[in-house]
């Protein structure tokens, strides 16, 4: 009799539970974008005879699945919560979190992704800047795990191989370096890049080598923007303390004007409004772009720089502004290097600096 | 179609539920064909017509040996269906291995057809072979009605990853079955089971795996570590599988035979197979090995026997000279502890038994996964340090310590010590009133946690799907 009734009332609650799961399913709204993840996130495929048979559309329904599964980002925190404290698995997804710090693995190194972007590199080089009176530099900025991986019993790759693989095998620019400059704390917690105001000494060190140290006065005003949940925020599905973006300006940042080649607008350096989109710290020279030319008309002398840059350069360039008349930024990930000649003047060019972070040096195919 | 799937979890199954138990008996098993049909569909459009034409051979072959009983014709009629479903089987599954290796011996460059594989097709057609073997030899009734064979073939439960269900295992329950609240708890508590031990054990073990093979940082004991995880990972995912359909022909009424049976714990390889994969060791058993005269025959006749049919369970694993080898590496311990090793092994401390199953167990599946021979041999030199690699580095620690939780529950798991702690407490008053309070509650945290890994996820694949 108690089995019985066991029995009815555990048929009674799978039963209900997979018709509420099923109703959820099919009466959710589906959503365009998921803020968490940042990402289109599926729809329902629109179904043809042809796409079924040969799978497509199958392959996409099961997209539509996942992606519109109701209260996703819930059930996406239950399984890291799982992961981490059930299961005691040191990373989710390769994230992970060191005393509240979050990062990615970024493991190991990988030599021909190194060479990949030496190469890169040094087309870009012998095709517009060996015959010119340009002066070259490059720098490396460290990914979080640099900090805290190895310390903390998490694989890491080796750092000072890659730094060596470059030095050695780039002799046509002058390498500065900024690592020693770095810590974790100047990093977000929740977010892969650096906090720009901890990155002055940064700032300075380049401003040093490229001997423009003498125009920058490091007076700014800070202002500040939160909450600012980083990437990692939503990748790791866990209930994570935001940041605070602090920025730092003056007359001269606020002076300045910076056009965007791509939309042919003009964009202010701290795009404000960027702070409430997918991607908050797009406040900083208004995100991912390909070609930029910041203006800086408060320059005591004429001088250009062009920058070679990833999202780390997003924030540092501003410090850079007071130094030079013109800063031109070039992200080869969303521009053919090969077309840089017709639309870029390197004749002009003072300096030249060529920073990219760690992750993406060792994940360089981006780079074209 | 995954069971493992939200696609099958929340909306394919409570859809078939609902009418399967919406309508009158007499259509349950029509309900549950065009269901299994859709299942199949799902995951393999073009090839359902392949699957309804082996069924159509399998049930007009049935009559004909049926109908011709006790004439030579009977017997005609039934290597026609064997060799139908052979010649079917083999198309599919070993053209190109036999061109691949035609083209190395004679140097022929024969193009190869590169053909998919029918997802299910290996548990299928054993499934009908055993239906018109099993007319022929009186053991089953003719099954005259095509709607209930072809829901015996295709039922979706069982049709893609096993285990080998029998015809006269259901041949009653596809004419007449009982449903109940009994049958339907218990079934989706095997269902959950199931479900959990393929997605939070197997899964998690098959991305320690597949971390293992890209690693560049292997170390002696990094590739002991992957070969515990793959055996755990093998286990737990077609186990898991087996689970759940069980689990789910019961909710139908169906009662399926068991496919595993804690082969870990295992004193000797003839004991594993005892245990491991029970369908099909059963199947070669009933269909091969003692059509051939089993072991009452000459010794050499035996030895002959046992290698015939342990090629055959290789090669039904996959068209590869790894799968052979690996059938043919049970062969030889099988015959050894016939010869003497059985005698040995029952002298020795149970514990050193163990050992040696595990040893040989662990080397059996480094050779499954291996993509090749040469890698089984790299795989199996790197397990008894004949590479140029530290015993130990930081990479392996990490990954130990990552994945040491789960390979600890992978492996008290494996074993029936969990099953033995629950019955024991049952034996309590307040544990057996705990355990049924706690069961429905146990159950709705596993599917929510099971669910929330596959909405994240997607490491998923059914290994033996490619069989």
């Amino acid at each position: 009799m108690k089995n019985h009734v066991k029995n009815i009332v555990v048929t009674s609650i799978i039963g209900m539970f997979f018709l509420v799961m099923f109703l959820m399913c099919v009466l959710h709204k589906p959503i365009d974008i998921s803020t968490s993840e940042r990402r289109q996130l599926a729809q329902f495929p629109t179904l043809t005879w042809a796409e079924i048979v040969d799978g497509k559309n199958i392959d996409e329904f099961e997209d539509y699945t996942l992606d519109q599964f109701p209260l996703r980002d819930t059930f996406r925190s239950i399984k890291a919560w799982v992961q981490f404290n059930i299961f005691h698995q040191k990373d989710n997804n390769d994230i992970y979190v060191v005393d509240g710090t979050v990062s990615k693995l970024e493991y190991p190194l990988d030599e021909s992704m190194v060479d990949y972007a030496m190469n890169h590199w040094k087309a870009i080089y012998d095709k517009h800047l060996a015959n010119t009176d340009a002066k070259v530099y490059y720098s490396v900025v460290p990914d979080k795990n640099y900090f805290i991986a190895e310390e903390n019993g998490y694989p890491a790759m080796d750092y000072e191989a890659m730094i060596a693989q470059l030095n050695s095998g780039i002799d046509y620019m002058t390498y500065i370096n900024i690592m020693d400059c770095l810590e974790i704390g100047d990093y977000y917690t929740t977010d892969s890049h650096w906090s720009q105001d901890k990155i002055l000494d940064v700032a300075d060190r380049l401003a040093s080598a490229m001997g423009v140290r003498d125009k920058l006065s490091f007076e700014f005003t800070q202002k500040q923007l939160s909450p600012f949940y980083g990437v990692y925020h939503g990748q790791s599905a866990l209930a994570l303390k935001p940041d605070t973006i602090t920025y730092l300006t003056n007359h001269v940042i606020e002076e300045a004007t910076v056009f965007n080649f791509e939309t042919q607008k003009n964009t202010p350096v701290y795009h404000l409004e960027k702070f409430s989109g997918n991607d908050p710290y797009d406040v900083f020279l208004s995100g991912a772009a390909a070609y930029l030319v910041i203006e800086n008309p408060n320059a005591v002398e004429e001088r250009e720089l062009i920058v070679f840059r990833d999202s780390f350069g997003s924030s540092l360039t501003p410090l850079l502004i007071e130094g030079y008349s013109k800063i031109t930024l070039l992200d080869t990930r969303y521009i053919m290097s090969q077309m840089l000649g017709s639309v870029v003047d390197f004749s002009t060019v003072d300096d030249v600096l060529f920073i990219y972070s760690t992750a993406i040096i060792n994940n360089s195919t981006a780079l074209r | 179609m995954l069971f493992s799937s939200i696609s099958f979890l929340y909306y394919f199954l409570p859809i078939v539920l609902i009418l399967y138990f919406a309508v009158p008996f007499k259509f349950k098993n029509f309900v549950l064909l065009i269901a299994s049909l859709f299942f199949y569909f799902y995951g393999e459009p073009i090839y359902t017509l392949l699957m309804l034409a082996t069924t159509v051979s399998s049930y007009i072959h049935g009559l004909l040996i049926d109908r011709f009983r006790d004439t030579k014709w009977s017997k005609v009629f039934l290597v026609s269906s064997v060799v139908t479903s052979l010649l079917v089987l083999g198309f599919f599954k070993y053209t190109d291995f036999f061109i691949t290796n035609i083209n190395v011996i004679t140097r022929a460059e024969i193009p190869l057809l590169k053909i998919a594989l029918p997802i299910g097709i290996s548990f299928y057609t054993f499934q009908t072979l055993s239906y018109t073997i099993d007319v022929y030899r009186g053991e089953a009734q003719v099954q005259k009605s095509f709607v209930r064979l072809a829901t015996y073939v295709a039922l979706f439960p069982q049709l893609i990853a096993g285990p080998i269900v029998r015809y006269t295992t259901v041949e009653a329950e596809l004419k007449e079955r009982t449903h109940s609240f009994s049958n339907f708890a218990v079934g989706f508590n095997r269902f959950i089971l199931g479900l959990g031990k393929k997605v939070l054990l197997a899964n998690t073990l098959g991305e320690l795996c597949e971390i293992f093979r890209a690693s560049n940082e292997k170390s002696f004991v990094f590739y002991w570590v992957y070969a515990l995880a793959f055996c755990l990972h093998v286990y737990f995912d077609f186990s898991g599988y087996s689970d759940m359909a069980i689990g789910l022909g019961r909710v139908f009424g169906f009662h399926f035979l068991e496919n595993f049976n804690y082969p870990f714990i295992s004193k000797s390889v003839a004991e594993f197979w005892r245990r491991w994969h029970m369908s099909l060791g059963t199947w070669f058993r009933d269909y091969v090995y003692i059509p051939l005269g089993g072991n009452r025959v000459s010794k050499l006749k035996w030895f002959r026997n046992t290698l015939v049919v342990w090629f055959l369970t290789g090669f039904w694993h996959g068209a590869d000279w790894t799968f052979i080898v690996w059938g043919l590496y049970f062969a030889l311990f099988l015959l050894l502890e016939k010869f003497f090793l059985g005698k040995l092994l029952a002298k020795i401390p149970r514990v050193l038994s163990h050992i040696y199953v595990l040893f040989v167990i662990a080397i059996s599946f480094v050779i499954f996964n291996a993509n090749g021979m040469g890698q089984a041999i790299s795989d199996i030199g790197g397990m008894l340090g004949l590479q140029q690699i530290p015993f130990f580095n930081s990479e392996t620690l990490y990954y130990l310590r990552s994945y040491g939780v789960v390979l600890v529950l992978g492996i008290v798991g494996a074993t029936p010590l969990v099953k033995r702690a629950v019955e024991k407490f049952r034996t309590i008053k307040a544990g057996d009133w705990i355990l049924t309070v706690g069961e429905p509650v146990v159950q709705i945290a596993l599917i929510v946690v099971i669910t929330a890994y596959l909405v994240d996820g997607s490491f998923n694949p059914f290994l033996y799907f490619r069989f």
